[in-house]
């Protein structure tokens, strides 16, 4: 942890937090070069986008004669920037606090902290891998001129006693490409593929059946993704954290898809990314889904899926939806926890050392 | 036998893994980006040493194995294990140094521990939060070394050598945490 006592007695904390400040002005400045609008939208909330895998923070919000109205703090400012681009913003970024609840006794996940969300307009996913790039290449450039000392090369950093390299091209792997590598499952293995239905292409029992194979044990309410995702955790991701490169996963399985759009050439997957650099989980991007009837879809199964999990109930953002309708224009985004992003280049294994803590 | 859910794990806890009993040395837990929540651990084979990572799903139950903790005192060394007698039967049973992990370092004779047993097995011990040590050969911290947090290493009384501030004297007591070996305060003054 990182407590004002803990910042009395090891002075590594203050240098973590001054090359947390350099990142986050690196980061303005990557933006601003590119005419991005800086943007700040409300993390207090009456309603949110509903995501199962999350658990929220719930309060009340008093007004004058002290009558209760429940309110919620945002997991993401996802659902207001995008109300900000319908309503006729372009390309704008937000760097600010995100909160999820019951994430706790992790060394990578706390329940605030520090997210850097942008949108493009009129790009895909694509451009948002090339962003990402960029935009990790300029900090460690930055950092590299700010202290030569700490960070001799501009391109090559060290974490956590393996080098990392910054230099193009990434590794670009699809999700697929690497569960077919590492852990010899295809994507029909997995799925019915001439099958009509969501619910029927992600057959529970298929997936469980190889799951099982692997000796998994797979309960009677396992979810498609919760076994994808254990299969993934356990063989794949340990892989991906031993390349060399940072690396680009991209095209989940649709029930992975979140807020993003399908693929145009298979519907099993979804146009979405994440970055990985030294085993960090560090940023997740979409081409954004603008179909509103889709999205109203997804709500609908996402509260369902809340309710079954006996997670706390939220009120979904119906504005959200109304807001789509009026039209989203084309356009991708990109989620990047800073939190992460500090470690990474502060070579700290814990995210409650890269700030102060309670 | 019992089982626990994910939500209950502790470290130290022994648990069935692939038939197999596996003490948890470490979890946490995990989300994956847009994913449900997962917990990770790392799990050491008690027959083998072997440590392994295994991630479970929240909320998965496993198999959790009857170890039981009896207080044992430290009688003597004998090669490479420590004789002990079990303070309530007055058995002496021999631990095998690696069941004591780091700790082999701090042990006195006739110091009481918490070790654990699985089928009358010594698999491993509950660590106390600190050790006191007496210090055994300690050097004068050297004059005009006046930069804070400079340190200088001692030896202690049960022959392991210890990182602490330079005010430290031969005769002193001082108390170290186990699990990282490192000073934490003096608790007497020679």
């Amino acid at each position: 942890m990182a407590t004002w006592r803990d910042f009395r007695k090891d002075p590594k904390l203050f240098n973590n937090l001054k090359i947390r400040e350099r990142i986050i002005a690196s980061i303005r400045h990557y933006f601003k070069e590119q005419n991005f609008l800086e943007v700040e939208t409300p993390l207090l909330v009456p309603t949110v986008i509903p995501e199962s895998y999350l658990e929220v923070f719930k309060t009340d919000q008093l007004d004058r004669r002290r009558a209760k109205k429940q309110m919620f703090l945002t997991a993401s400012p996802e659902a207001s920037q995008k109300k900000l681009i319908v309503a006729g913003l372009r390309n704008c970024f937000e760097i600010t606090r995100s909160f999820r609840n019951g994430e706790t006794d992790s060394q990578t996940h706390t329940p605030e902290f520090t997210i850097l969300e942008w949108y493009r307009v009129s790009a895909t996913y694509k451009q948002s891998m090339r962003d990402c790039q960029y935009l990790l290449r300029k900090i460690a450039s930055d950092l590299h001129a700010f202290d030569k000392r700490k960070f001799p090369n501009a391109s090559l950093i060290c974490y956590q006693g393996k080098d990392i390299s910054f230099q193009l091209p990434w590794t670009h792997l699809s999700v697929m490409e690497a569960t077919e590598r590492y852990a010899d499952i295809g994507l029909n293995d997995i799925t019915e593929k001439r099958a009509q239905t969501f619910h029927q292409i992600f057959s529970v029992s298929k997936i469980a059946a190889v799951a099982q194979k692997k000796g998994y044990s797979v309960g009677k309410k396992d979810s498609w993704e919760q076994i994808f995702n254990q299969i993934f955790l356990n063989e794949v991701e340990p892989e991906v954290r031993k390349l060399e490169k940072p690396v680009i996963l991209y095209d989940y399985p649709a029930p992975m898809a979140a807020l993003s759009k399908l693929h145009p050439k298979d519907k099993r997957l979804a146009q979405r990314f994440e970055l990985y650099i030294g085993g960090l989980e560090l940023a997740d991007s979409y081409s954004e889904l603008t179909d509103w009837m889709e999205q109203e879809k997804r709500f609908q199964k996402e509260l369902q899926t809340i309710h079954r999990l006996g997670k706390t109930p939220v009120i979904a953002d119906s504005d959200f939806l109304d807001a789509l309708k009026v039209g989203l224009p084309k356009s991708t985004g990109v989620a990047l926890g800073v939190d992460r992003l500090v470690m990474l280049f502060c070579d700290e294994d814990s995210i409650n050392r890269v700030r102060i803590t309670v | 036998m019992a089982t626990i859910s994910t939500s209950e794990f502790e470290k130290g806890m022994c648990i069935e893994y692939k038939g197999e009993p596996n003490q948890i040395v470490e979890f946490q837990f995990v989300n994956p980006g847009k994913g449900s929540a997962f917990i990770r651990t790392k799990l050491k084979n008690i027959k083998t040493g072997r440590v392994q990572e295994f991630t479970y799903k929240s909320g998965e139950t496993v198999t959790l194995l009857p170890v039981e903790v009896h207080e044992m005192q430290y009688l003597y060394k004998s090669g490479l294990d420590f004789v002990c007698m079990d303070t309530r039967s007055y058995e002496q049973i021999t631990i095998p140094k690696e069941v004591l992990g780091n700790f082999a370092k701090f042990t006195k004779e006739g110091d009481v521990y918490q070790i654990q047993l699985l089928n009358n097995e010594p698999i491993g011990m509950r660590l106390p939060k600190k050790v006191r040590l007496l210090v055994s050969e300690a050097e004068e911290g050297v004059k005009g070394n006046t930069v804070t947090g400079a340190k200088k290493t001692v030896v202690v009384e049960t022959g392991a050598s210890i990182l602490v501030p330079l005010f430290i004297k031969t005769g002193d007591v001082i108390s170290v945490n186990p699990q990282t070996g490192e000073y934490l305060e003096r608790e007497s003054q020679k």
